[in-house]
């Protein structure tokens, strides 16, 4: 492959894909960051404003007290400030959250939780050391995608279609075609409860299978749901022992769901329900403090399971190495089980008969591997290859499938030059500042 | 949102440059859905909840990468029930939580199951409920809150998006304990407040700052902004100032707001940039 360089945009908010068309094929890039502004002297001017009239019909009257101080009576009154900010702190390139393996039009398509994109690279995609970054062939993204802290992902091994999962806000699945790229309405949507997360389809059934992370439970769909269809049934309650549900997997095979659990638990009223009941989240029926925190974990159900059953097994303990488990793939092929370990930066291997405190048979960790903070995995099982989302450093990483310790990658896709670090804030929903260190803090 | 961690930057920071450590893994404890963060410069501590497991956790303020907390609130007699936000009175050493129809006040110290020191109770009877966004005015003794009112028919509809409701300005008496009625209330089209997230005090001024999100159920939805009103102000009446999100302004869709009062900086967290905005902002300082 070739590599090119081309300039993007110097701006610090500047997303590095809104401005290139899509290559296929790894560039070379600059960055140049904007100068920190200087405000000396280009302040608003104050200005004072009468006091306006109290206007909050919903309470009566004798709720509002007079003020007991009118410090501020004098002071500026609806300015409007043009004023951009001194700083942004923003990463400008992709970060992977999550990949499906497209074998049929061999690709690799990952999410970019960063940029809210979906990217498709040529499966064959290896970024030179010397190249910056890589380019997908093929980029949807934009407001009118829906695309927004796209952490899921199933690809329809026939169609090629794409589902991605809406964990935050949008509350809606995604799902585009083949043709769709850049900023295009999706081909389909399904509103979904909040925070969906995992996402697997039952093929043999036309069953499509997601997560929610808090009230966990797993909700079904017909594959082709749209709209405001509502769901087949679920699993939830407190028998499940679900707790924090993340990545969601199939063995359709054995007929199994595997769940992978952070661990954050709490105790619920309201058991299991089924269909329209299920679609408003049922966060109101928590039992005040009776929040836990139990071993992160991988639970195991029947996969035409409902209601409020206990796992057929769990796995879970000190040898397991579980570290924020993230997303899960079942290679039934295989008969085994992989595990984004996102809190570990190691890739977990174990068998689907796995029951209880056991280690796995293989992991793939350490510094030659380039793994970190891996929350997307998937297999390629017509190459025999394993394709890693890490959200810690820019790249999806490709191995042999049976790949064991701390072994290089086969191949490796980098959306971001070599040295850029990757901030990993998604959804920051907050900020505050350390006034000892000088430091900002920013939870995701 | 695929990876929870709390990132930690220094002040001058820009662009693609990395966070000095990040606190993250399963020895945190932290969940998704941290929708409000706070530090304690007198005790050097962070302290943010777990909505999922109805804790608050307290960390050091050198806390990175799979650090425990030092201190976890958890337990049948706290009543928490899921909130994702807290504020911190670090003069009074106490941790303000509201929770929807109630607004907690636990010890700054308390650790395991502790009940609360005293609660503002609000729903139906007492004609509010908050929504999460909080600040404690330690100088003029107020607690703010976001509030959403108890007759909106959207509430009741379960409308979708995060624009129903959290459209008021409550002012309480920093000691109030039990059925509490605001002393005052920010609230109307004026104010152009439709959906607040984090608030911010700066308590010596008697200035509060809100993050407006609009619609979260938006990619990008108009009406954004940062607000800043008086801890005095009551009724429908425009923020002091504004910080509008528009291009001129790179704000898109304001999260969270904190303030820096060693350098008179806002600093704002945009939900759809993923970035944090630093704002030179001496008015209110």
């Amino acid at each position: 492959m070739s590599a090119e360089t081309r300039p993007i945009q110097g701006s610090i908010i500047a997303r590095a894909y809104d401005y290139r068309a899509p290559a296929g094929e790894p560039r070379l890039v600059s960055v140049t960051p904007l100068p920190e502004a200087n405000w000396d002297g280009e302040m608003c001017s104050w200005a004072p404003d009468a006091a306006s009239p109290s206007a909050y019909g919903f309470l009566p009257a004798s709720f509002g007290a007079a003020p007991q101080s009118s410090s501020n009576d004098d002071g500026p009154r609806d300015i409007a400030l043009d004023r951009p900010p001194t700083r942004v702190i923003k990463d400008p390139y992709p970060t992977f959250s999550a990949v499906a393996v497209d074998m049929k039009n061999n690709e690799i398509i990952l999410q970019d939780e960063n940029l809210f994109q979906i990217m498709s690279y040529d499966g064959d995609t290896n970024t030179p050391p010397t190249a910056a970054l890589s380019e997908p062939k093929r980029v949807i993204g934009g407001h009118h995608t829906k695309i927004e802290f796209n952490c899921g992902l199933y690809v329809d091994p026939e169609s090629g279609d794409i589902y991605s999962v809406n964990n935050d806000t949008i509350d809606t699945l995604v799902i585009f075609s083949r043709e769709v790229r850049g900023d295009m309405p999706p081909t389909r949507e399904l509103r979904t409860p909040h925070r969906t997360y995992g996402i697997d389809v039952n093929e043999a059934t036309d069953e499509l299978f997601m997560t929610i992370q808090d009230p966990p439970y797993i909700i079904f769909y017909d594959k082709q749901a749209k709209d405001n269809d509502q769901p087949k049934r679920i699993i939830r309650g407190n028998k499940t022992e679900l707790a924090d549900a993340h990545g969601l997997s199939l063995d359709s095979k054995n007929g199994w769901i595997f769940v992978a659990n952070y661990g954050n638990a709490a105790s619920y009223r309201e058991q299991a329900a089924s269909g329209r009941q299920a679609s408003d989240g049922g966060g109101g029926s928590r039992i005040p403090g009776s929040g836990r925190f139990v071993p992160p974990s991988i639970t195991i159900y029947p996969i035409d399971g409902e209601g409020d059953i206990a796992p057929l097994r769990k796995i879970e303990g000190p040898r397991t190495q579980f570290n924020w488990p993230a997303h899960i793939f079942v290679d039934e092929e295989h008969g085994d089980l992989y595990v984004a370990n996102d809190g570990g930066d190691s890739i977990l291997v174990f068998k689907v008969t796995d029951n209880g405190d056991v280690a796995p048979t293989r992991f793939i960790k350490g510094p030659r591997t380039q793994i970190k903070n891996p929350t997307g995995i998937s297999v390629d099982t017509k190459n025999d290859e394993i394709v890693v989302a890490n959200m810690g450093n820019h790249r999806a990483t490709v191995f042999p499938r049976t790949a064991n310790g701390d072994v290089p990658p086969k191949r490796v896709i980098r959306s971001a030059p070599a040295d850029q670090p990757a901030l990993q804030i998604g959804n920051p929903g907050a900020v505050a500042y350390d006034t000892k260190r000088d430091e900002i803090l920013v939870p995701n | 949102m695929a990876h929870p961690q709390i990132a930690v930057f220094a002040r001058l920071a820009k662009g693609g440059e990395g966070p000095r450590r990040l606190i993250f893994g399963q020895n945190t404890l932290l969940s998704r859905t941290m929708h409000d963060i706070r530090y304690n410069e007198r005790r050097d501590e962070i302290y943010v909840a777990n909505p999922f497991a109805q804790a608050i956790l307290t960390f050091r303020g050198d806390a990175g990468r799979d650090s425990k907390p030092i201190r976890i609130i958890q337990g049948p007699k706290t009543r928490l029930i899921g909130g994702d936000t807290l504020e911190v009175d670090a003069v009074n050493d106490e941790i303000i939580v509201p929770l929807g129809r109630e607004v907690l006040v636990f010890p700054l110290l308390g650790e395991g199951d502790v009940a609360p020191i005293r609660t503002l109770k609000g729903g139906d009877e007492n004609g509010w409920r908050s929504g999460g966004g909080v600040g404690v005015d330690n100088v003029h003794e107020f607690i703010v809150t976001d509030a959403t009112r108890t007759d909106d028919p959207r509430i009741q509809t379960r409308e979708r998006g995060y624009a129903r409701g959290r459209n008021s300005i409550l002012v309480f008496n920093r000691l109030d304990d039990g059925d509490v009625f605001p002393l005052r209330i920010i609230n109307g089209p004026r104010t152009g407040i439709n959906a607040i997230r984090q608030m911010a005090v700066q308590p010596e001024g008697g200035w509060v700052v809100i993050a407006q999100i609009s619609n979260g159920g938006i990619p990008e939805p108009e009406g954004t902004f940062v607000g800043v009103w008086s801890i005095y102000d009551d009724g429908d009446v425009p923020p002091r100032w504004r910080i509008e999100g528009k291009p001129g302004n790179i704000l898109k869709k304001p999260r969270g707001v904190a303030l820096n009062p060693n350098h008179k900086e806002l600093l704002v967290s945009d939900m759809r940039l993923n970035a944090v905005l630093t704002f030179s902002f001496p008015e209110i300082f």
